[in-house]
Protein backbone atom coordinates (compact mmCIF):
# COMPACT_ATOMS: atom_id res chain seq x y z
CA UNK A 1 0.00 0.00 0.00
CA UNK A 2 2.86 2.31 0.80
CA UNK A 3 4.41 1.72 -2.63
CA UNK A 4 1.47 3.50 -4.25
CA UNK A 5 2.53 6.63 -2.37
CA UNK A 6 6.08 6.33 -3.75
CA UNK A 7 5.05 7.39 -7.24
CA UNK A 8 5.84 10.52 -9.22
CA UNK A 9 2.24 11.91 -9.56
CA UNK A 10 1.63 11.65 -5.82
CA UNK A 11 4.97 13.37 -5.11
CA UNK A 12 4.11 16.16 -7.54
CA UNK A 13 0.74 16.63 -5.86
CA UNK A 14 2.39 16.93 -2.44
CA UNK A 15 4.95 19.43 -3.79
CA UNK A 16 2.25 21.50 -5.52
CA UNK A 17 0.03 21.70 -2.43
CA UNK A 18 2.99 22.44 -0.14
CA UNK A 19 4.50 25.18 -2.28
CA UNK A 20 1.09 26.82 -2.79
CA UNK A 21 0.58 26.76 0.99
CA UNK A 22 3.88 28.63 1.37
CA UNK A 23 2.75 31.05 -1.35
CA UNK A 24 -0.50 31.61 0.61
CA UNK A 25 1.44 32.32 3.83
CA UNK A 26 3.62 34.85 2.02
CA UNK A 27 0.70 36.59 0.29
CA UNK A 28 -1.24 36.92 3.55
CA UNK A 29 1.89 38.38 5.16
CA UNK A 30 2.33 40.92 2.36
CA UNK A 31 -1.31 42.02 2.47
CA UNK A 32 -1.96 42.14 6.23
CA UNK A 33 1.31 43.24 7.84
CA UNK A 34 2.06 46.96 8.25
CA UNK A 35 5.77 46.79 9.09
CA UNK A 36 8.02 47.31 6.05
CA UNK A 37 10.54 44.68 7.19
CA UNK A 38 7.82 42.05 7.56
CA UNK A 39 6.46 42.87 4.09
CA UNK A 40 9.87 42.37 2.48
CA UNK A 41 10.50 39.12 4.37
CA UNK A 42 7.08 37.92 3.15
CA UNK A 43 8.29 38.55 -0.40
CA UNK A 44 11.29 36.31 0.42
CA UNK A 45 8.85 33.57 1.57
CA UNK A 46 6.96 33.85 -1.74
CA UNK A 47 10.25 33.41 -3.61
CA UNK A 48 10.96 30.26 -1.59
CA UNK A 49 7.66 28.75 -2.70
CA UNK A 50 8.63 29.43 -6.33
CA UNK A 51 12.00 27.65 -5.89
CA UNK A 52 10.34 24.64 -4.26
CA UNK A 53 7.71 24.32 -6.98
CA UNK A 54 10.16 24.73 -9.86
CA UNK A 55 12.75 22.25 -8.56
CA UNK A 56 10.24 19.72 -7.22
CA UNK A 57 8.12 19.49 -10.37
CA UNK A 58 11.19 18.51 -12.40
CA UNK A 59 12.07 15.61 -10.14
CA UNK A 60 10.90 12.10 -10.96
CA UNK A 61 11.28 9.06 -8.73
CA UNK A 62 14.10 6.78 -9.92
CA UNK A 63 16.14 9.49 -11.59
CA UNK A 64 19.56 10.52 -10.28
CA UNK A 65 21.19 13.93 -9.91
CA UNK A 66 22.84 15.19 -13.14
CA UNK A 67 26.34 14.48 -11.82
CA UNK A 68 28.73 11.73 -12.89
CA UNK A 69 30.16 9.97 -9.83
CA UNK A 70 31.60 6.58 -8.90
CA UNK A 71 28.12 4.96 -9.02
CA UNK A 72 26.77 6.72 -12.12
CA UNK A 73 29.39 6.38 -14.83
CA UNK A 74 27.81 8.10 -17.84
CA UNK A 75 25.44 10.94 -18.70
CA UNK A 76 22.10 9.51 -19.74
CA UNK A 77 18.41 10.40 -19.89
CA UNK A 78 18.00 8.67 -16.51
CA UNK A 79 19.11 11.93 -14.85
CA UNK A 80 16.97 14.87 -13.80
CA UNK A 81 16.79 17.96 -15.98
CA UNK A 82 19.81 20.23 -15.22
CA UNK A 83 18.36 23.42 -16.75
CA UNK A 84 15.70 24.21 -14.07
CA UNK A 85 18.34 23.80 -11.36
CA UNK A 86 20.70 26.22 -13.12
CA UNK A 87 17.80 28.68 -13.58
CA UNK A 88 16.89 28.50 -9.89
CA UNK A 89 20.57 29.08 -8.96
CA UNK A 90 20.39 32.33 -10.95
CA UNK A 91 17.06 33.23 -9.35
CA UNK A 92 18.33 32.68 -5.80
CA UNK A 93 21.30 35.02 -6.34
CA UNK A 94 19.15 37.74 -7.91
CA UNK A 95 16.59 37.31 -5.11
CA UNK A 96 19.29 37.88 -2.47
CA UNK A 97 20.55 40.98 -4.32
CA UNK A 98 17.10 42.56 -4.65
CA UNK A 99 16.06 41.70 -1.07
CA UNK A 100 19.24 43.18 0.44
CA UNK A 101 18.87 46.36 -1.65
CA UNK A 102 15.26 46.72 -0.48
CA UNK A 103 16.22 46.20 3.17
CA UNK A 104 18.91 48.90 2.89
CA UNK A 105 16.28 51.29 1.47
CA UNK A 106 14.07 50.53 4.49
CA UNK A 107 16.96 51.29 6.89
CA UNK A 108 17.61 54.62 5.16
CA UNK A 109 13.89 55.49 5.21
CA UNK A 110 13.72 54.74 8.93
CA UNK A 111 16.78 56.91 9.61
CA UNK A 112 15.22 59.82 7.69
CA UNK A 113 11.62 59.70 8.92
CA UNK A 114 11.69 57.56 12.12
CA UNK A 115 8.75 55.60 10.76
CA UNK A 116 8.54 52.01 9.53
CA UNK A 117 4.79 51.49 9.11
CA UNK A 118 3.11 51.50 5.73
CA UNK A 119 -0.14 53.14 6.86
CA UNK A 120 1.68 56.12 8.39
CA UNK A 121 3.76 56.98 5.30
CA UNK A 122 2.79 60.47 4.10
CA UNK A 123 5.79 61.74 2.13
CA UNK A 124 3.78 62.49 -1.02
CA UNK A 125 1.04 64.24 0.99
CA UNK A 126 -1.91 62.10 -0.04
CA UNK A 127 -3.21 61.47 3.51
CA UNK A 128 -4.51 64.91 4.49
CA UNK B 1 -3.15 38.32 23.32
CA UNK B 2 -2.75 39.25 19.68
CA UNK B 3 -5.60 41.02 18.02
CA UNK B 4 -6.82 39.89 14.62
CA UNK B 5 -8.65 42.64 12.78
CA UNK B 6 -11.63 41.98 10.50
CA UNK B 7 -9.59 43.23 7.55
CA UNK B 8 -6.79 40.68 8.01
CA UNK B 9 -9.25 37.80 8.44
CA UNK B 10 -11.05 38.90 5.26
CA UNK B 11 -7.78 39.12 3.28
CA UNK B 12 -6.70 35.68 4.51
CA UNK B 13 -10.00 34.17 3.39
CA UNK B 14 -9.79 35.76 -0.06
CA UNK B 15 -6.17 34.59 -0.54
CA UNK B 16 -7.00 31.04 0.58
CA UNK B 17 -9.93 30.80 -1.85
CA UNK B 18 -7.69 32.09 -4.64
CA UNK B 19 -4.96 29.54 -3.86
CA UNK B 20 -7.47 26.66 -3.78
CA UNK B 21 -8.85 27.74 -7.17
CA UNK B 22 -5.30 27.95 -8.57
CA UNK B 23 -4.47 24.49 -7.21
CA UNK B 24 -7.26 22.93 -9.27
CA UNK B 25 -5.45 24.18 -12.39
CA UNK B 26 -1.92 23.39 -11.29
CA UNK B 27 -2.63 19.84 -10.05
CA UNK B 28 -3.55 18.78 -13.60
CA UNK B 29 -0.08 19.49 -15.07
CA UNK B 30 1.77 16.57 -16.61
CA UNK B 31 5.47 15.92 -17.09
CA UNK B 32 7.19 16.98 -20.29
CA UNK B 33 9.46 14.10 -21.25
CA UNK B 34 11.67 15.69 -23.93
CA UNK B 35 13.07 19.10 -23.12
CA UNK B 36 16.19 21.20 -23.56
CA UNK B 37 17.66 19.37 -20.58
CA UNK B 38 17.79 16.02 -22.41
CA UNK B 39 19.62 17.72 -25.28
CA UNK B 40 22.12 19.21 -22.83
CA UNK B 41 22.65 15.83 -21.17
CA UNK B 42 23.32 14.27 -24.58
CA UNK B 43 25.98 16.75 -25.72
CA UNK B 44 27.51 17.51 -22.30
CA UNK B 45 30.12 14.76 -22.33
CA UNK B 46 31.48 15.66 -25.76
CA UNK B 47 31.47 19.44 -25.43
CA UNK B 48 32.57 20.18 -21.85
CA UNK B 49 33.80 16.96 -20.08
CA UNK B 50 32.49 18.42 -16.80
CA UNK B 51 31.12 15.85 -14.35
CA UNK B 52 28.39 18.20 -13.07
CA UNK B 53 25.82 19.05 -15.76
CA UNK B 54 24.35 21.96 -13.74
CA UNK B 55 27.78 23.62 -13.63
CA UNK B 56 28.24 23.26 -17.37
CA UNK B 57 24.81 24.83 -17.96
CA UNK B 58 25.59 27.75 -15.62
CA UNK B 59 29.12 28.54 -16.83
CA UNK B 60 29.32 27.21 -20.39
CA UNK B 61 25.92 27.03 -22.14
CA UNK B 62 24.60 30.10 -20.30
CA UNK B 63 27.90 31.77 -19.37
CA UNK B 64 26.86 35.19 -20.63
CA UNK B 65 23.80 35.04 -18.38
CA UNK B 66 26.03 34.29 -15.37
CA UNK B 67 28.04 37.42 -16.21
CA UNK B 68 24.80 39.43 -16.07
CA UNK B 69 23.86 37.78 -12.76
CA UNK B 70 27.20 38.69 -11.18
CA UNK B 71 26.75 42.25 -12.49
CA UNK B 72 23.31 42.49 -10.83
CA UNK B 73 24.83 41.33 -7.53
CA UNK B 74 27.63 43.91 -7.87
CA UNK B 75 25.20 46.74 -8.66
CA UNK B 76 22.96 45.96 -5.69
CA UNK B 77 25.92 45.86 -3.27
CA UNK B 78 27.11 49.15 -4.81
CA UNK B 79 23.70 50.73 -4.15
CA UNK B 80 23.69 49.48 -0.56
CA UNK B 81 27.18 50.98 -0.06
CA UNK B 82 25.96 54.34 -1.38
CA UNK B 83 22.99 54.32 0.98
CA UNK B 84 24.53 52.99 4.20
CA UNK B 85 27.65 55.11 4.04
CA UNK B 86 30.19 55.75 6.81
CA UNK B 87 30.62 52.21 8.13
CA UNK B 88 33.96 53.13 9.70
CA UNK B 89 32.49 55.20 12.56
CA UNK B 90 29.64 52.80 13.34
CA UNK B 91 29.26 50.11 15.99
CA UNK B 92 28.48 46.46 15.57
CA UNK B 93 24.87 45.83 16.64
CA UNK B 94 25.67 42.30 17.87
CA UNK B 95 28.16 43.53 20.46
CA UNK B 96 28.02 41.01 23.31
CA UNK B 97 30.62 39.06 25.24
CA UNK B 98 30.86 35.30 24.79
CA UNK B 99 34.12 33.62 25.83
CA UNK B 100 33.35 30.25 24.27
CA UNK B 101 32.67 31.78 20.86
CA UNK B 102 35.77 33.97 21.09
CA UNK B 103 38.05 30.97 21.74
CA UNK B 104 36.37 28.66 19.22
CA UNK B 105 36.39 31.13 16.34
CA UNK B 106 40.18 31.08 16.03
CA UNK B 107 40.02 27.36 15.25
CA UNK B 108 36.87 27.46 13.14
CA UNK B 109 37.70 30.43 10.90
CA UNK B 110 40.48 28.82 8.77
CA UNK B 111 38.53 25.56 8.55
CA UNK B 112 35.42 27.28 7.16
CA UNK B 113 37.55 29.25 4.67
CA UNK B 114 39.21 25.98 3.58
CA UNK B 115 35.80 24.31 3.15
CA UNK B 116 34.59 27.22 1.00
CA UNK B 117 37.69 27.04 -1.21
CA UNK B 118 37.15 23.28 -1.59
CA UNK B 119 33.52 23.81 -2.66
CA UNK B 120 34.60 26.45 -5.21
CA UNK B 121 37.44 24.39 -6.74
CA UNK B 122 35.38 21.19 -6.99
CA UNK B 123 32.40 22.95 -8.57
CA UNK B 124 32.65 20.94 -11.79
CA UNK B 125 32.97 17.58 -10.03
CA UNK B 126 30.44 17.63 -7.20
CA UNK B 127 27.44 19.70 -6.03
CA UNK B 128 28.58 23.22 -5.31
CA UNK B 129 30.43 25.93 -7.17
CA UNK B 130 31.33 29.58 -7.08
CA UNK B 131 28.13 31.00 -5.61
CA UNK B 132 27.76 28.39 -2.87
CA UNK B 133 31.44 28.45 -1.87
CA UNK B 134 31.47 32.24 -1.86
CA UNK B 135 28.56 32.34 0.56
CA UNK B 136 30.34 29.80 2.82
CA UNK B 137 33.46 32.03 2.93
CA UNK B 138 31.26 35.03 3.77
CA UNK B 139 29.69 33.02 6.62
CA UNK B 140 33.19 32.60 8.14
CA UNK B 141 33.52 36.40 8.22
CA UNK B 142 30.02 36.68 9.75
CA UNK B 143 31.21 34.35 12.55
CA UNK B 144 34.22 36.64 13.10
CA UNK B 145 31.92 39.68 13.33
CA UNK B 146 29.72 37.90 15.88
CA UNK B 147 32.64 36.75 18.03
CA UNK B 148 34.95 39.80 18.05
CA UNK B 149 32.33 42.49 17.97
CA UNK B 150 34.22 45.77 17.47
CA UNK B 151 37.83 44.56 17.38
CA UNK B 152 37.49 42.98 13.95
CA UNK B 153 37.22 45.11 10.84
CA UNK B 154 37.83 44.31 7.20
CA UNK B 155 40.56 45.77 5.04
CA UNK B 156 38.41 47.35 2.38
CA UNK B 157 41.12 48.05 -0.18
CA UNK B 158 41.96 44.31 -0.35
CA UNK B 159 38.23 43.46 -0.70
CA UNK B 160 37.75 45.97 -3.51
CA UNK B 161 40.92 44.76 -5.25
CA UNK B 162 39.76 41.12 -5.14
CA UNK B 163 36.29 42.06 -6.36
CA UNK B 164 37.42 44.19 -9.29
CA UNK B 165 40.26 41.86 -10.35
CA UNK B 166 37.97 38.80 -10.42
CA UNK B 167 35.29 40.68 -12.39
CA UNK B 168 37.90 41.89 -14.87
CA UNK B 169 39.32 38.36 -15.08
CA UNK B 170 35.89 36.96 -15.99
CA UNK B 171 35.48 39.48 -18.83
CA UNK B 172 39.08 39.05 -20.03
CA UNK B 173 38.57 35.28 -20.21
CA UNK B 174 35.52 35.88 -22.40
CA UNK B 175 37.37 38.32 -24.68
CA UNK B 176 40.34 35.93 -24.98
CA UNK B 177 38.02 33.15 -26.10
CA UNK B 178 36.49 35.48 -28.73
CA UNK B 179 40.00 35.88 -30.17
CA UNK B 180 40.82 32.16 -30.07
CA UNK B 181 37.60 30.19 -30.70
CA UNK B 182 35.25 32.91 -31.97
CA UNK B 183 32.68 32.56 -29.17
CA UNK B 184 32.25 34.60 -25.97
CA UNK B 185 33.21 32.38 -22.99
CA UNK B 186 33.94 29.48 -25.32
CA UNK B 187 36.42 26.78 -24.43
CA UNK B 188 40.04 27.16 -25.57
CA UNK B 189 41.82 24.93 -23.03
CA UNK B 190 42.36 21.14 -23.24
CA UNK B 191 39.29 19.30 -21.96
CA UNK B 192 40.81 16.44 -19.95
CA UNK B 193 38.78 13.47 -18.72
CA UNK B 194 35.51 13.39 -16.79
CA UNK B 195 36.02 13.23 -13.01
CA UNK B 196 39.53 14.65 -12.79
CA UNK B 197 40.32 17.94 -11.07
CA UNK B 198 41.98 19.42 -14.17
CA UNK B 199 39.12 18.87 -16.58
CA UNK B 200 36.33 20.87 -18.16
CA UNK B 201 38.46 23.49 -19.94
CA UNK B 202 37.56 27.02 -18.81
CA UNK B 203 34.72 25.98 -16.45
CA UNK B 204 36.85 25.77 -13.24
CA UNK B 205 38.54 29.09 -14.09
CA UNK B 206 35.18 30.85 -14.54
CA UNK B 207 33.84 29.39 -11.29
CA UNK B 208 37.00 30.43 -9.37
CA UNK B 209 36.54 34.03 -10.59
CA UNK B 210 32.84 33.91 -9.66
CA UNK B 211 33.72 32.48 -6.24
CA UNK B 212 36.21 35.24 -5.40
CA UNK B 213 33.78 37.91 -6.55
CA UNK B 214 30.75 36.54 -4.69
CA UNK B 215 32.71 35.98 -1.45
CA UNK B 216 34.07 39.56 -1.51
CA UNK B 217 30.63 41.03 -2.24
CA UNK B 218 28.68 39.04 0.35
CA UNK B 219 31.38 39.78 2.97
CA UNK B 220 31.07 43.53 2.41
CA UNK B 221 27.26 43.15 2.46
CA UNK B 222 27.52 41.47 5.90
CA UNK B 223 29.67 44.33 7.17
CA UNK B 224 27.27 46.98 5.87
CA UNK B 225 24.32 45.38 7.66
CA UNK B 226 26.06 44.43 10.90
CA UNK B 227 27.92 47.70 11.51
CA UNK B 228 24.94 50.01 11.60
CA UNK B 229 24.66 51.58 15.08
CA UNK B 230 25.75 55.21 15.30
CA UNK B 231 28.48 56.17 17.76
CA UNK B 232 27.12 58.56 20.36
Amino acid sequence: MLSSLNQTPFLHGVITIGSFTILMIGLIGVLTKRNLFKIFLSFAIIETSLFLYFIGMHFEIGKTAPIVSSEVKRFSLNMTDPIPQAMILTTIVIGIAVLSLGLSFIINYFKLTNNMRVDEMNELGEGK
Amino acid sequence: MRKFTIRSIFISLIVSIMIVLLLQIFLQFDLVTSSAGSFVLNINEKSTESANAVTSVVTYFRGFDTLGEVTILFLSIFGIGLGLDGYRDKFNIFAYENTLLKIAVDTLFPLIILFGVYIIIHGHLSPGGGFQGGVIIASAFLLMFLAKSNDFSLKHNILELAESLSGAGFILLGLLSILIVNRFLGNFLPLGKVGELFSGGVIPLIYIFVGIKVSAEITSLVEYFIRIKDVK
